[in-house]
């Protein structure tokens, strides 16, 4: 692996890259359930 | 000649925005009460919370400063990221006074200090925290504009128009909406936000590459200051004592980042907004970061004139806009500028809101004994936003800004961070503390970074304030305000009162 001399930095890179990546996805998917959740409760807390 | 074509990219901003505003309305209809308005009736939850904490915390003003730190101080300008990151994760892990703010069921900070130091007190940390947040913000529309203008190649008599379409587009939602479609329209720009995000880095990474990145950052900094902030030259241990210092302060008590908080369904959840989203601030500073050290990297000088006389003298700022608009390609083009428009959105509609929040609830709230109609406090709060949009319009046009982005935003934000970080902690934990120590600490916190503000613009002491610096001067602001709480509180006679 050439880090160019800046290992710290080239990690630190690669794992933002990387962890961004992951949880865009992650969070996409379980957002939308909650949004879903948070809507119907509130309606809930609406309806007499 | 920048790479924005309207028909292709034009097509996919139109379709981003479209969408928002369809998805910022469809929720009005669940707004019915001030609670519903402001902290979306406490039902958040975890993902959504780290959707929006992340959407809220990353506007083009962020771009746009950490940007400018790599582009200036190449990779050691990704620090106040860490430090953040640090604070965010330790925080929540230990739950350290997020945890007594968030049990105590308060709907913003003053209102908990109000238990403990009184109504005074809640008036008056209502008042600097919309002071120094309003000043902190109020640039944010005309950066946001600048970007785009730049990154676009717009003519920059559009600038005025560009930064009130922005505006009218996000008061709308904010003021029919409130907390619920800014929470709804966070997510939707979270992920059109990351996906532009994610794909310009790494298209920056193959095509510029990682040897290139480094070696312009070692050419400019040829003793390791852009790699070390220790040894850096405009750094040093001053500057990350005070990132140290400001960004712990803006985990505990930054306005949008409490607005979560306080909107969790628990404080567990709440807890685990702030460890999840913690390494988020790594990445707020490393991506653009890694943008503006691309555009060291490969513009060439004569680039720099085809930018506006005014944006030349300070080229720093417009160095990554002015990459971008030649870097990326047209259809990726169109997916850069939505996420950009998503993340300047998704900032502005939450620091909006979150003011206003202050403003209703802490400063005119206690003068009305009785209370408001829920039909009349709704109307009040949606004013209050209006007021504020009208405000940021008129003071992006009318204040220059001098010197580094960053160092004016950390400044503006000690004005509250400094006093409501100390109060914090010693409303939480120290049960000593009493109104005469919290007026003094307000007082003294807001009146450093403020005269700081002031004398640099007097020609008289202009000079002096550029030697003292933005960095010592918030280590005394912090240093001070955390003197005055003390002093004052051994001052008054009496017994001391629990939360």
């Amino acid at each position: 692996m050439d880090f160019h001399g800046h290992p710290f930095w080239w990690l630190v890179t690669a794992a933002v890259v990387v962890w961004y990546s992951t949880i865009t996805i992650y969070v996409s998917i379980r957002g939308m359930h909650d949004i879903r959740g948070m809507l119907q409760r509130l309606k809930d807390k609406q309806t007499p | 000649m920048p790479h924005f074509d309207w028909l292709v990219d034009g097509s996919i901003v139109g379709v981003y925005l479209l969408l928002t505003m369809i998805a910022g309305l469809a929720v009005r209809k669940y707004v019915g009460k001030v609670e519903d308005f402001l902290v979306a009736g406490r039902e958040m939850n975890v993902y959504l919370g780290i959707a929006s904490l992340a959407a809220t915390e990353f506007g083009i003003i962020t771009c746009m400063y950490t940007a400018q730190g790599g582009y200036q101080n190449g990779f050691a300008g990704a620090t106040p990221g860490i430090l953040q990151a640090a604070a965010m994760l330790v925080i929540g892990w230990t739950g350290f006074c997020i945890r007594p703010l968030r049990e105590s069921g308060a709907m913003t900070i003053p209102e908990l200090y109000q238990r403990r130091f009184g109504s005074n007190i809640r008036r008056a940390a209502g008042v600097v925290i919309v002071l120094g947040g309003l000043l902190n913000m109020g640039v944010f529309l005309r950066i946001g504009g600048e970007f785009l203008v730049v990154a676009t190649g717009f003519d920059a008599k559009y600038l005025v128009a560009t930064m009130a379409a922005l505006l009218v587009l996000v008061a709308v939602y904010t003021i029919l909406g409130g907390m619920l479609s800014v929470l709804v329209t966070d997510f939707l720009q979270f992920v059109v936000m990351s996906v532009g995000l994610i794909v310009v880095t790494i298209l920056v990474l193959y095509h510029v590459g990682w040897d290139k990145l480094v070696d312009a950052v070692a050419m400019k900094h040829p003793d390791g200051g852009g790699f070390n902030p220790f040894v850096n030259k405009s750094q040093g241990w001053q500057f990350v004592a005070f990132q140290a210092l400001h960004n712990t302060a803006a985990t505990l008590t930054w306005q949008t980042v409490t607005a979560r908080l306080l909107a969790a369904k628990d404080t567990k959840t709440g807890q685990q907004i702030f460890t999840r989203t913690s390494f988020f601030f790594v990445c707020r500073f490393v991506i653009p970061g890694i943008w503006g050290i691309a555009a060291l990297a490969t513009l060439a000088p004569a680039a720099y004139l085809t930018l506006s006389p005014k944006m030349q003298a300070d080229s720093s700022l417009y160095a990554m806009p002015l990459f971008l608009s030649t870097f990326v390609p047209i259809g990726l083009m169109g997916l850069l500028v939505a996420a950009m428009l998503a993340a300047d959105m998704s900032t502005d509609s939450s620091y909006m809101l979150t003011w206003a929040s202050v403003i209703y609830n802490d400063i005119l709230a206690p003068f009305k004994r009785k209370g408001w109609t829920e039909k009349k406090g709704l109307l009040l709060n949606r004013a209050i936003v209006a007021c504020i949009g009208v405000f940021l319009l008129f003071y992006g046009l009318l204040y220059p800004l001098e010197g580094n982005l960053w160092d004016y935003l950390s400044t503006t934000g000690t004005i509250y961070l400094a006093s409501m970080s100390v109060l914090l902690v010693a409303c939480c934990y120290w049960k000593r503390a009493n109104s005469w120590g919290a007026a003094a600490a307000i007082a003294v916190g807001a009146l450093v970074p403020l005269s700081f503000l002031t004398l640099q613009k007097l020609a008289a002491t202009h000079d002096f304030v550029v030697s003292v610096g933005p960095n010592w001067t918030g280590l005394i602001a912090y240093g001070a305000t955390a003197l005055a709480m003390v002093v004052g509180s051994l001052l008054k006679p009496g017994k001391a009162e629990a939360l």
